[in-house]
């Protein structure tokens, strides 16, 4: 690479890991007062307890402002750290830097599969566990529930002719809701939950189903 | 409760733990600058099995009440860090005091197995100059706490 000028341009900014189901994925804005300039980036990152930086070899003078990094930073029991600096002719930014992250505390665990049967008075729920990034798609496929052996789910039922929310928290895949009211749209969705520090969650779309007609009251008419 | 191999611990709420931490996790890990080290090593932490987790927990708590927070302490001044701390050191106080590591002689050979995985522990730390070191293993209580969550049952 062309050797530049460090600190000639402001940093970039706001650079932090956007990371679901372990695909580790790096952000940051453009350095400010840079309109209109083509400025391109380079990324590198650091396994905490290691001794160098190491070059991202996908995001060497790029010029967009992310950087996918699952695969250097696929080991989710590790930290790192990642830096981006702005490169513009002859001139570069000093190095912008994110906090320590650590993969395996910090992903989100994105929302499972739903799969809805009714019945009369009944719903029948099956989760599916997310599925953990893979580097390549005919990889094994490894669930998340294999990483995270607490996982749980936050499943919510939503009654749409009496408008009430109920909720219930489940550590299998499978809930049957027998106490309903038959000829009845609900509508459910489902998140990801995990025992331990704090995490963003990512809700499943809302799905809908409808009970069945009551057989009794269908044979009285 | 926790279960660390014979050892039961019950009375610790672990997101009580989680939540305090996190709360100065980005604080504390930020004053943290030398990065090349890592005290609680894969060697440290990784394959430890149920008997030996009592000893190595009991030995590494330990530490972390009488050498770092009570070193730590002083440096506090930020009240945030004082609550986390405080609710930090009364867990680690509550959990230590409810550890019985068995002192059989059938257990020595896997008690001296933990404590070599702790002096690994120690001895890193001691490398460091005092300062630094105190300010890792702060930062560090995320990969301690992820450890003992493996032993933790709701």
């Amino acid at each position: 690479a062309v050797p530049c000028v460090s600190g000639g341009l402001p940093k970039p900014t706001n650079i932090t890991f956007l990371s679901i189901n372990m695909k580790n994925v790096l952000h940051w804005n453009p350095p400010e007062g840079l309109r209109g300039v083509e400025v391109t980036y380079t990324v590198q990152y650091f396994i905490y307890g290691q001794k160098q930086w190491l070059g991202a070899s996908e995001c060497r003078s790029i010029s967009r402002t992310y950087c996918d990094l699952s695969a250097e930073t696929s080991d989710y029991e590790h930290q790192y750290y990642a830096k981006v600096k702005a490169i513009w002719e002859t001139k570069c930014s000093e190095w912008a830097e994110t906090r320590r992250f650590y993969p395996f505390l910090e992903t989100q665990v994105g929302p499972p599969k739903v799969a809805l049967t009714a019945g009369e008075k009944s719903i029948s729920i099956v989760l599916t566990a997310p599925k953990k990034w893979q580097r390549h798609p005919n990889d094994d496929t490894v669930s998340m529930q294999q990483i995270y052996s607490s996982l749980k789910y936050n499943v919510f039922l939503y009654n749409t002719k009496s408008r009430r929310m109920w909720s219930q928290c489940i550590a299998n895949s499978t809930l049957e809701l027998s106490w309903l009211e038959p000829n009845t749209l609900y509508c459910v969705h489902v998140e990801s939950f995990v025992p331990g520090p704090p995490r963003l969650t990512l809700p499943s779309q809302k799905q809908c189903i409808s009970t069945l007609e009551d057989q009794m009251s269908a044979l009285k008419v | 409760e926790f279960r660390f191999g014979p050892c039961r611990v019950e009375g610790v709420v672990l997101s009580e733990l989680w939540e305090a931490f996190w709360a100065v996790k980005n604080t504390l890990q930020t004053q943290d600058n030398i990065t090349s080290v890592q005290l609680l090593k894969p060697q440290v932490l990784q394959d430890v099995s149920d008997a030996e987790s009592c000893y190595l927990v009991h030995s590494l708590l330990k530490f972390y009440l009488n050498t770092v927070f009570k070193n730590y302490h002083n440096k506090i001044a930020k009240v945030k860090i004082l609550k986390s701390f405080s609710s930090l050191a009364n867990n680690f106080i509550v959990i230590v005091s409810k550890l019985q590591p068995s002192k059989e002689k059938d257990m020595l050979s896997i008690s001296e197995r933990a404590h070599r995985r702790f002096l690994l522990f120690r001895r890193t730390f001691k490398q460091m100059g005092t300062e630094a070191a105190l300010v890792k293993a702060v930062g560090e209580v995320d990969i301690l706490l992820t450890w003992m969550q493996k032993f933790y049952q709701l």
